[in-house]
Order: C-alpha cells, then sequence, then structure tokens
C-alpha cells in the first residue's frame, strides 16, 4: 500500500503530436481512483506508465514516495489486471495464481498459504486445477484478480478489467471489486470508458480527454458540477442538454434563440452579449409545466423504470426523463421547463462559470 | 398400418448410386494419378525390374527382401539415414528457432530482413549442392581454410572426401537451405502470442529467459511437434544434396536409404531392388507418423 504521486507527466512518441500533456496526480494511500474517458484520451498510456511498460517522456511518478521512473515493471511493486486477462493458457488456475510468488522462490507454504486465502475469497477453490480456457468469462476475471491478490502490491492497477463481460455479469463484479478493495484497502487505479463504472467505484474520478485532465474529483463532483463541457457531457447517461445562447446582463437572464429567455438566479460577471451554453441534464427537465418551451417530440424509448424522450428543442437535439407514463402515448410536442437551480452556464471556452 | 409399398429396384439402386455418380470423377482422378502407380511402384518389389535386361519382369516374390536382410550397404545406409536426419532436422530447428526470436524484435530493416531470410529456400537444391561441394573444395573453396585456421581440421582438405566427416557436407548445406522453413513457421508462431502475455509476466517478475520458458516455449510447442514430423519425413527422403555433393561417396559413408534407392533405381538400373527398399522406407516412415501422432494425441489430452 502506498501512496502515487505523479508529477507533470507527459508521453509523446518520437515526432507526433503528444498522448499526455502535464498529468499532475496525488493519489492517497488507499484510494480507489477511476481514470475515466472516452478511447484515445491518454487513460490507459497513463496507467501502463504507471506499471512501467511505456517509457515516461518527462516528468516524474513516484509510488510509495520512491520515484520509479527507471525501474522495470517487476521492481515497482504493483499488480496490473487487464482487460484481455492475459491468464498463461499453460498454467493451471493455481499456477497462474501463484506465478509470481514462485518466481520469487517464496517458501511453499506461504505460496499455499496465500493462494488458499485468495481463492476462498474470490471462490475460486472448486477451478484450481483448471486451466484458463475451461472456465467463463467471469471466473477467468476472478483468476486475473486472484493473480493480483496473492502478491497484497503496493498498488492495483485495472486496464479496463470489465469489456469483456455481459452487462449483468459487470455489474456483479463491480460489486465485487468494490467490496474487495474495501477489505483489501489497497491503492487502486482503474480505468474505463464506461461513466456508470466510473461513478460506482471511485473514490475519486480523475475525467480525461485529449491526453489532459479535464477534471479531478469524486463522483457527485463531477456530476453536479462539471468544470467543462467534456466532463458535463461524458458524465451521467442519458448526456446532458446543451442550447446555445447568449448573456442579457440587464435581464439577468440567458437569451436563447426565438427570443426566448431562461432566467438565472446567480450574479454572473460576464459582458453583455457573450456567447454562453446552457446546460440541463434530462433528468432535471420538467415536462407540461407553465410557461415552459414548446418541443417536438420525435422518439420515445421506454426503459422501464422510465421514459427518454427524444424531442427538438431551437433546433436542437434535446432529451427528458420522465417516469409519468402517460408521455409513453406519442404526442406531436410537449412544453419543456428547466429549473433555474438545476442550469449548468458554460463560457465561451466550454468553462463552467460560477 | 399398411407398409410403404416397395419401389421399384431400379429407382433404389439410382438413389444409392447418386452420390458415387457425382464424386466419379474425382475419384477416377485420385486413383489414376495415385493408387495406380502406388501400386505399380509396389508391385517392382516382389518382380524382377532390369531396365537393361529384356528378359526381367517375373514375379520373385520376397527375393529383393531376403537380399536386403543381407545387405550390408543397406545397414550402413540406415545408420547414416538417421544421423542425416536427426542432425539435420535438430540443426535446422536451433538456427530456425533463434533467427525467428531476433527476426520477433523490431529494429529497422526487418522487412528486409524477413525476405532475405527467405532466400535459401528459394534456391534450387542442385544449385545449393554444387555451391556447397565448391565451398567444401580446397582448392576453389575458403571453408577449409578457414576450419585449418580455427584448428577444427588437421590440415586443409575437403571433408566430402573424408570417410569420418563426409556426412556433415550435406547436413551443412541442408542446414543453409532449410533454415527458412522452420524460421518462417515459427516467426508466424511467435507474431501470434498475445503480447499482453509478456507484459503480465514482466509484472509478476519474470526476467527474460523465465518469460520464454513458460510463454514463448509453450505457445510453439505445437507448432514446432508438428514441423518436426514434416521435416523429419522430408529430410529422411531428400536426396538431392547428397547425390549431387557426394554421390553416397566416398565408400557408401554418405549414402542414406533414400540415396541407395537413387543409386540402385539410376544408377544400377535395377528397379525392382529400388522399390523393395523404398518399401522398407516407407514403412519405416509410416511407423515414425504413428509414433508422432500418438504422442501429440497424448500431450492434445493431457492439455485438456
Amino acid at each position: 500500500m502506498a501512496t502515487i504521486d505523479i508529477r507533470a507527466v507527459s508521453k509523446a512518441y518520437g515526432g507526433h503530436a503528444p498522448v499526455l500533456t502535464d498529468i499532475d496526480l496525488s493519489i492517497r494511500d488507499g484510494e480507489f481512483i477511476v481514470l475515466v474517458g472516452p478511447s484515445g484520451c491518454g487513460k490507459s498510456t497513463l496507467l501502463r506508465m504507471i506499471a512501467g511498460l511505456e517509457a515516461i517522456s518527462a516528468g516524474t511518478i513516484a509510488i510509495g514516495g520512491r520515484v520509479v521512473n527507471d525501474l522495470a515493471p517487476k521492481a515497482r511493486d504493483i499488480a496490473m489486471v487487464f482487460q484481455s486477462y492475459a491468464l498463461y493458457p499453460h498454467m493451471t488456475v493455481a499456477e497462474n495464481m501463484t506465478y509470481s510468488l514462485r518466481l520469487k522462490k517464496t517458501p511453499k507454504a506461504t505460496v499455499a498459504e496465500k493462494l488458499e486465502a485468495a481463492s476462498r475469497k474470490l471462490g475460486l477453490d472448486a477451478f484450481l486445477a483448471r486451466k484458463p480456457k475451461a472456465l467463463s468469462g467471469g471466473q477467468r476475471q476472478r483468476v486475473a484478480m486472484g493473480r493480483a491478490i496473492v502478491r497484497a502490491p503496493k498498488a492495483f492497477l485495472f486496464d479496463e478489467p470489465l469489456s469483456n463481460l455481459d452487462a449483468r455479469l459487470r455489474e456483479q463484479m463491480r460489486a465485487e471489486i468494490r467490496k474487495l478493495h474495501a477489505g483489501l484497502g489497497a491503492t487502486s487505479i482503474y480505468v474505463t470508458h464506461d461513466q456508470v463504472e466510473a461513478m460506482t467505484l471511485a473514490d475519486r474520478i480523475v475525467a480525461m480527454h485529449g491526453g489532459i485532465i479535464q477534471q479531478v474529483g469524486s463522483p457527485l463532483d463531477l456530476y453536479d458540477r462539471p468544470a467543462n463541457l467534456f466532463v458535463a457531457g461524458f458524465i451521467g447517461s442519458p448526456g446532458m442538454n446543451f442550447l446555445p445562447g447568449r448573456w442579457d446582463a440587464g435581464a439577468r437572464a440567458v437569451r436563447l434563440k426565438a427570443d426566448s429567455v431562461l432566467p438565472v438566479e446567480r450574479a454572473i460577471d460576464l459582458p453583455d452579449g457573450s456567447a454562453i451554453t446552457v446546460g440541463v441534464r434530462p433528468e432535471h427537465v420538467g415536462l407540461g409545466g407553465e410557461g415552459g418551451l414548446a418541443a417536438a417530440v420525435e422518439l420515445v424509448e421506454p426503459t422501464g423504470h422510465g421514459i427518454i424522450l427524444h424531442l427538438r428543442l431551437q433546433d436542437q437535439p434535446f432529451k427528458a426523463l420522465t417516469t409519468d407514463r402517460r408521455y409513453l402515448t406519442p404526442q406531436e410536442s410537449v412544453t419543456v421547463t428547466m429549473p433555474a437551480d438545476r442550469l449548468h452556464l458554460f463560457d465561451g471556452n466550454g468553462d463552467r462559470i460560477a | 398400418m399398411t407398409p410403404a409399398p416397395r419401389r421399384p429396384f431400379l429407382q433404389r439402386l439410382g438413389d444409392r448410386a447418386e452420390p458415387w455418380l457425382y464424386s466419379a470423377p474425382a475419384l477416377i482422378v485420385i486413383a489414376a494419378v495415385m493408387l495406380v502407380p502406388l501400386v505399380v511402384g509396389i508391385s517392382y518389389a516382389f518382380r524382377d525390374v532390369q531396365i537393361l535386361n529384356p528378359f526381367s519382369g517375373g514375379f520373385v516374390g520376397l527375393d529383393h527382401f531376403r537380399a536386403l536382410a543381407g545387405d550390408k550397404a543397406f545397414r550402413v545406409a540406415l545408420v547414416n539415414t538417421f544421423w542425416w536426419t536427426v542432425l539435420t532436422v535438430l540443426i535446422q530447428l536451433l538456427f530456425g528457432l533463434v533467427l525467428a526470436l531476433l527476426l520477433d524484435t523490431p529494429f529497422r530493416g526487418r522487412g528486409i530482413a524477413q525476405a532475405l531470410v527467405f532466400l535459401p529456400w528459394a534456391v534450387p537444391t542442385f544449385l545449393t549442392g554444387l555451391n556447397w561441394a565448391w565451398l567444401f573444395n580446397p582448392t576453389i573453396g575458403p571453408l577449409p581454410h578457414w576450419l585449418h585456421a580455427l584448428g577444427l581440421l588437421a590440415e586443409p582438405s575437403n571433408i566430402l572426401s573424408d570417410p569420418n566427416l563426409a556426412l556433415w557436407g550435406p547436413i551443412t548445406a541442408a542446414v543453409w537451405w532449410g533454415i527458412p522453413f522452420f524460421a518462417i513457421t515459427l516467426l508466424a508462431a511467435l507474431q501470434s502470442i498475445p503480447s499482453d502475455l509478456y507484459e503480465a509476466a514482466a509484472i509478476d517478475g519474470a526476467n527474460p529467459f523465465q518469460r520464454f520458458w513458460s510463454i514463448t516455449l509453450p505457445f510453439l510447442a505445437p507448432v514446432i511437434a508438428i514441423t518436426v514430423l514434416l521435416r523429419t519425413v522430408w529430410v529422411a527422403n531428400f536426396t538431392d544434396l547428397i547425390i549431387v555433393m557426394t554421390g553416397g561417396g566416398p565408400a557408401d559413408r554418405t549414402q542414406t536409404v533414400a540415396s541407395y534407392i537413387f543409386t540402385q533405381a539410376f544408377k544400377r538400373l535395377d528397379f525392382g531392388y529400388a522399390s523393395a527398399i523404398s518399401l522398407v522406407l516407407l514403412f519405416l516412415l509410416l511407423a515414425y507418423a504413428l509414433l508422432i501422432l500418438l504422442l501429440r494425441q497424448r500431450l492434445i489430452d493431457r492439455d485438456k
């Protein structure tokens, strides 16, 4: 168990645009950090740099206070769970899980003890003599976790470990990983593109885009106060609605297209007429209220516990989430209201205002 | 229930014959091209077939095999075949594996190197044999002088004319010629190993040698087994280099069973005796192939 300090780390492959730019991140002892972002945002590269599988172009990474830039992966005392599980196909489950211990010439009794503890924790007792190909996806996933656990490393690294599982199993494993972390209390870094995984697992989420950290914070921080348009759009499902407008300083309101006006209750320090983007989450949109805006209904998606309405509002795609089953019957148009305290405002650069 | 009325005989016959009629063209071609020569060849083994003797051709029963049992040259050829095959295949495998591992690591100009490695394979074996025969010839080739300078040869002589060393000549040429086969097939197998296995092993603390031992070798094992099986049969039957470089000499010291067949058939023109030897070689190789296949099956069963 250890802290991990990432200082001004960059990664570039000779001559190409940098993959990661100036990453700064301090991870506390025992913290569960989730790196989340779309594919190609650099999150996996960052994880592989921490693991020692990719060279660091600039900056330093320290694990437990020791700079590990020039250390080989095996000297860093970390364990990694791969998306493909990367189980050794010619070894049994027991051999897979104890490979690292046997390489370190650990006494046989200790190996057996650790194997027993880990396999009991993961419910793998019955499969120890099997080869990976005789296991289901979920069981392989557990073996990969077991291989990490037996080593009791300073930190666990997870590279999209649940992506190859079906939805139900993913949900189940998510809960198990959370419980496992609660039990072991080990520093963990978890990479995923799935914002639901990020929200449910993380102590803190690191949202990344284009090789740059966009925001670091608790899951609810990112949900309630996204720092910019990217985070606002990435966190939450269905995604946040955005409407372009202009700031009317006199009326303290956002002037949308077609002369509709959204009053804003906060004081905003922006010159009159500057561009502004209004964001509102589908679950906060009110339907059928007084004084709302008219929106055309394009599609109705029932999800069981709710209904997603795909609307068109002032020529912008717009979604609303409701549990009111009246909206299941197709209608031509509805009126939508946006509560002032639920509005997210972003300036012309896409950064959050106040 | 009334029994279904029996259909007319001709209709039933037609139904039975239908699939055979459809496959007939292919079956006839296969029989004509493969089975007929095989049967004729086998029949020679039991007949007295000598090209220069117009009265030959009669049935002689097992006479050829009786003669073979007492043929000292044949026994020498059997032992030579064993060493020739084992040494050639093993050295080819070893160098092929090393070459494949080298070509699997990225470096500048790897594409060209991979193409060049294939080159010996494209050289006709006849040319290969001539080339190496000249290389071993002290009057025009450098090899004897180099071997002498290294202290491996007492004097710069032609090893092809030394009864104790002659077999190494064709073996060297065969190794040079056959390495690409192993290099390319093993390289293909190497490239199919997922790279994250090596990464997982590196994190688990395995050094390069341990990674090779616990990941690379188990992955290559099935490919090595099947290529060695193929090459063994191939090399055992492979005579071009021996015929070109030594002609089986000196004093039959490089005569393998396959080259002995060639000598009997095309130098002594005794096709009957040559066919009898072929039949023995065929059974030896069949027995070997069966053994390997059984071994493979056991390995696969154990893997389950």
